[in-house]
């Protein structure tokens, strides 16, 4: 009994999603999440329904189902713009998405709808490997394989050279800190990025350089600066204008300033192409351009590449330093280097 | 013994509301499966163990910081005595501070409050 009424107490509560956006998917699921009904939480572990929107492509579908088997049970999938794989979820009309992730978390909750199962087996990918009888002993810290993946060697920090363990994975393309799916190959060392390759660039979406455009740009960066509150403002105002409606934007640019938002941005962060064209810089042209002070200018060619820009970095300000450009501002400065397959050389 | 009696109830209400709580979320928990123990990095995969050595870079300036964590510890009985003995407790408490302060010093000069 104490479980139906906990389950009764879950159902009501704001649905956990974790959105995988595709092309063209991002405003949506912007949008989507303006619904108290809905809340959109940053791993699948914390989510019951994974919702895709957008087409994400087969390429990168390995990793969709990667993702989908790391969500708790139960669990459900929702495609919306997209079309459906084959073994697990089903479509929703875009109209109607809200609706539809709310019935399918209800459903569970109430016994009506099945979780879906994994799609992966469930054992580990590789057995532990080493060069001794019983599995011990090789390189590394430990050394062996466990379940497939080395352990991490040493290398040079790039800050003062200690040799410590270097930890290399791809994030993306469905982190929620990156431009929806922007996958790069990074080697951390601590929290320090020694090296980065891009594995898949970040997809198509509607860029806008109007006022609303740079609302729903500031929104992203907020998000990231842990001011997802204000994110929200920003993103209900950006709909108030689509819709034809009238806002008064000095107000949210005040509310901007009083967050505390541009402190956290440290200064000359992600600079490129000469003074004036840091991080900072380039939310106080949105800032403008959102309040009609300023026209929405090319980005330019950078003077540096993408991996020059990041290389070197803490994670926290290359996740800023990545948002802080839009979308195609982001997609000209991305070339893929490394190919999908190559990124998939890892195990599960 | 009033006291005693009260304080066995509050502990039974407790320990029953904590084996209620337990045994709820042992019965609802699944275990874990294979594909969710693998570190979430947005789909992709890592290609190296997570078990890794990094450099603790603040450890120099969390030292410093418990070393005046101490300082403070010998403040509070120094602070009670201190109009009993006078001056020759204010001179203890001096030369204390001044090595203290020659420890701030040098941490400093080798950088210890720059964040790495």
């Amino acid at each position: 009994m104490a479980m139906r009424w906990l389950s009764r107490l879950a159902a009501a509560d704001a649905v956990p999603v974790f959105p995988v956006v595709g092309e063209n998917g991002l405003a949506a699921a912007e949008n989507l999440f303006l619904d108290p009904r809905l809340r959109p939480v940053p791993s699948p572990r914390h989510a019951r329904v994974l919702l895709v929107l957008g087409e994400t492509g087969q390429t990168l579908n390995r990793q969709l189902r990667r993702l989908h088997d790391q969500l708790s049970h139960p669990r459900a999938t929702l495609w919306c713009d997209a079309v459906p794989d084959p073994d697990f979820g089903r479509a929703t009309e875009s109209s109607d998405t809200a609706d539809a992730v709310v019935e399918a978390y209800r459903s569970m909750f109430a016994g009506a709808m099945d979780t879906e199962p994994d799609i992966h087996p469930n054992e580990p990918p590789n057995e532990w490997r080493g060069k001794g009888t019983n599995g011990q002993g090789g390189d590394g810290m430990m050394g062996g394989t466990p379940y497939g993946r080395p352990m991490a060697m040493t290398d040079d920090d790039l800050r003062d050279g200690l040799q410590l363990d270097a930890y290399s994975a791809t994030f993306g393309p469905f982190l929620p800190a990156f431009p929806p799916g922007l996958a790069l190959d990074i080697t951390l060392q601590g929290d320090s990025i020694q090296a980065v390759s891009v594995s898949h660039p970040p997809f198509r979406q509607e860029t806008d350089h109007s006022r609303t455009g740079s609302l729903r740009n500031l929104a992203r960066l907020l998000r990231v600066l842990g001011v997802p509150a204000l994110a929200a403002r920003f993103i209900a105002a950006a709909r108030k204008l689509e819709d034809g409606g009238t806002i008064d934007l000095d107000v949210l640019a005040r509310a901007f300033d009083w967050s505390g938002a541009m402190h956290i941005i440290p200064s000359d962060l992600g600079s490129f192409g000469g003074e004036g064209r840091d991080v900072r810089s380039r939310v106080r042209a949105w800032l403008n351009i959102a309040r009609g002070r300023q026209e929405p200018a090319p980005l330019g060619q950078p003077a540096l590449s993408f991996v020059d820009l990041v290389k070197g970095l803490e994670w926290y300000e290359a996740v800023i330093v990545l948002n802080s450009f839009d979308n195609n501002a982001l997609r000209n400065l991305c070339p893929v280097e490394n190919t999908d397959d190559q990124t998939e050389e890892a195990p599960q | 013994m009033p006291a005693l009696i009260r304080i066995l109830t509050m502990a039974l209400i407790a320990g029953v509301f904590s084996a209620a709580i337990l045994a709820l979320s042992l019965k609802s928990t699944l275990p874990i499966t294979e594909p969710q123990k693998v570190p979430f990095v947005g789909g992709g995969a890592p290609q190296t163990h997570a078990w890794q050595r990094y450099h603790v870079r603040f450890y120099s300036m969390t030292l410093l910081f418990i070393s005046f964590e101490m300082e403070m510890m010998f403040m509070y009985p120094w602070a009670v005595v201190y109009v009993q003995e006078g001056i020759k407790a204010m001179v203890e408490m001096g030369m204390f501070l001044t090595i203290l302060s020659i420890g701030i010093l040098y941490g400093w000069r080798e950088g210890v409050f720059k964040w790495q």
